[in-house]
């Protein structure tokens, strides 16, 4: 028998590092180790991830219900607006939102956010096709989605794992919200006068930096953030 | 009750909620081992496991979901059948797989194995089952038991107070909630992946132990917590947390000790001996004096019975009645996350002494008992004693080995000689070690 030299505890046969601190064992006394069986057994036997492929079939069938029913009762209430279309497209795009997540389990925030916003931008289009054009959708909608999709992942993507601080976390969140109120103004302009004349979102934006400033140097500087710590700790 | 012919029966409030928090991150699942002196039969401890089961129609029923409550009725499915054991154990339960069993048996070279869901029974009635079973099992290889010494007679029926819910038994309306402390020191590492179960295993010798503890006037459980919670006191300490958090276990206990039964279905309450090191230091012997006394103090009947009683009118206030099933899983969920986990720093259970007759003793090595998966990554503690062999198992689904290291190596340096065996391949998730 060995024992570790770090904890002092008398160590199984088989192992060949503690399982405490993980030091390796070397007994000059004890090269040869002829283990029969070891302690613990070895056969694997995986547990399978519990199915969501009811929940997911359940959840199919009632948004499918609800597009089915809307459609028929379409015919018989104001059959002159083809109202049904704004239901099944709810239904079709909170299946995006809901089903494919249970069905794909190792879906990462990234890709379910990114499936989400499309889920969205196709509603926002069966609307504009709807009403009778694609002129809003393409000059305004589409754009701020695009920008609003590209701004939160990115956002998502940097604080990605929950492992960012307080203060990190804070400043991306006021530079992002910063950034969708420029995205925001330019579109607007760009559709309404084709030409961009910032106002507001410059000061959004300006307020948002004004804040972060003090926030990045607090962060940077240690004994600025130890001070921080011990004034607002909760 | 399973004594007659019976379609179905109630949970008590501990199955209730053992059954609505059971999720693919929690396995209220736990193993008791006996390891023989001699290799396993299969076939024979078959054969004990078909003619046990019978006596026992607690262990041979299967959870349902109705629309306001989960319930228990028999299975009546082929089974269970013995296997071979597996690398990660106490796996958590499917109440819609393995035939609905709730109940499994493994064998390994000269283990046995039987893992128990907690909403069917608690440790002192599989461990009542488990004696049953080794005596069985010993009969089928030649070995004459007598039915004595807790053994019971499987040729005779189980009565109801066997499976009476004691717990509604002894309620009063008297009742009050335990003074809990509200947020302890988490104690929450890395976790693993899904599913991998880190268990490690210090053997040591009762005599020691109880030398020790008695040096110090308290019980060998008083002795345990008090390692325990101060190894727990030193980590949170290095962990230099802007404001250090009380330390608090959580310590079942068994009620059948001051509310006689002869019931075998759960009939425990926990009790939570706790210290807060943001008032200063303590010493060891400080910390254990103070477990000592919290449990003599908070392990009166009185106030057991006043804390079950709440649980028990939980259950039957009339409103939750009416929630429907799949809202009470959410409501038990959030509860046990305010009053399970978030009170504790960690589980530390004692199910006691392993004693059978005479005639078993030379065929049993030793014992170990497995707590399952927690619903965080943190280890829990349990150990039993069986002879002079007391068997301390740290077991949980988090990376890092630390607490498990301060506590065996405190015990090495408190004068007890410790045997480590563990399922851990490469701790800290290194290929190296730390």
């Amino acid at each position: 028998m060995s024992y570790c030299v770090n904890c002092g505890v008398e160590l199984g046969k088989e192992l060949k590092r503690c399982p405490l601190c993980g030091t390796l064992v070397i007994n000059p006394n004890d090269v040869e180790r002829n283990i029969e069986l070891p302690f613990f057994p070895q056969r694997q036997q995986p547990v399978a991830p519990v199915s969501k492929r009811e929940l997911a079939l359940l959840l199919s069938v009632m948004f499918a219900s609800v597009a089915i029913c809307c459609g028929l009762l379409n015919l018989t209430l104001r059959p002159e607006i083809q109202w049904w279309l704004y239901a099944a497209g709810a239904a079709v795009m909170l299946w995006i939102w809901f089903v494919p997540p249970l069905l794909w389990r190792e879906m990462s925030v990234l890709a379910k956010l990114a499936l989400d916003i499309v889920a969205v931008a196709l509603y926002v289009m069966l609307i504009a096709l709807a009403s009778g054009g694609l002129d809003w959708y393409v000059g305004l909608a589409l754009p701020l989605m695009i920008s609003f999709a590209v701004i939160s992942l990115i956002i998502c993507f940097l604080m990605r794992g929950g492992r960012r601080s307080t203060i990190t976390s804070i400043v991306i969140c006021l530079v992002g919200i910063g950034l969708m109120c420029i995205a925001t103004e330019l579109i607007i302009d760009c559709y309404f006068s084709t030409r961009w004349n910032p106002g507001w979102s410059l000061i959004v934006l300006a307020v948002c930096l004004g804040f972060s400033m003090p926030l990045i140097i607090v962060r940077c500087v240690p004994s600025l953030r130890e001070e921080t710590r011990r004034r607002f700790h909760l | 009750m399973p004594h007659r012919k019976v379609s179905w029966y109630k949970m008590d409030n501990a199955s209730v909620m053992y059954s609505s928090l059971q999720t693919e991150e929690y396995s209220a699942i736990y193993r008791f081992s006996a390891v023989m002196t001699e290799k396993v039969q299969p076939e024979a401890l078959q054969r004990a496991i078909d003619k046990v089961m019978p006596r026992f129609p607690g262990f041979r029923s299967r959870i349902r979901k109705g629309f306001f409550w989960y319930y228990f009725e028999p299975n009546k499915a082929p089974g269970p059948f013995l296997k071979e054991d597996v690398a990660e154990p106490c796996r958590p339960v499917r109440f819609n797989e393995d035939n609905n069993w709730l109940v499994r048996f493994y064998y390994y070279d000269r283990r046995i194995s039987v893992e128990v869901f907690h909403a069917i029974s608690d440790g002192a009635g599989t461990l009542s089952f488990m004696r049953c079973l080794l005596a069985q099992y010993l009969r089928e290889t030649g070995v004459e038991v007598p039915n004595e010494n807790g053994i019971q007679n499987i040729e005779e029926k189980s009565t109801a107070e066997e499976w009476e819910d004691a717990y509604s038994k002894y309620a009063v309306k008297r009742c009050k909630a335990q003074p809990l402390v509200k947020r302890a020191y988490q104690n929450i590492g890395t976790p693993e992946k899904f599913y991998t179960f880190n268990v490690t295993m210090g053997f040591m010798s009762v005599d020691k132990l109880k030398a020790r503890a008695k040096s110090l006037g308290v019980s060998i459980t008083d002795y345990l917590c008090g390692v325990l919670m101060y190894v727990l006191m030193k980590k949170q300490r290095s962990e230099r947390p802007i404001k250090e958090k009380p330390i608090a276990l959580s310590v079942p206990v068994n009620l059948r000790a001051y509310f006689p039964t002869k019931t075998m279905r759960n009939f425990i309450l926990t009790v939570q001996p706790w210290i807060d090191p943001s008032l200063g230091d303590y010493s060891f012997e400080e910390v254990v004096s103070l477990v000592h006394h919290y449990m003599r103090i908070h392990c009166s009947p009185n106030e057991m019975r006043a804390a079950f009683s709440r649980n028990v009118r939980f259950q039957n206030n009339k409103f939750l009645k009416i929630v429907p099933r799949f809202l009470k899983n959410i409501i038990m969920t959030v509860s046990y996350k305010l009053k399970g986990t978030k009170p504790y720093s960690a589980i530390m259970t004692n199910p006691g002494i392993f004693k059978v007759p005479e005639e078993m003793q030379p065929y049993i090595e030793h014992m170990e008992v497995i707590q399952g998966q927690a619903t965080v990554p943190r280890p829990h503690l349990a150990s039993m004693s069986y002879g002079n062999i007391m068997e301390v198992t740290f077991s949980g689904t988090m990376k890092e080995s630390e607490l498990e290291r301060e506590f065996f190596s405190f015990l090495v340096r408190d004068g007890i000689p410790v045997h480590i065996e563990s399922n851990r391949q490469r701790p800290n998730g290194a290929e190296g070690g730390k």
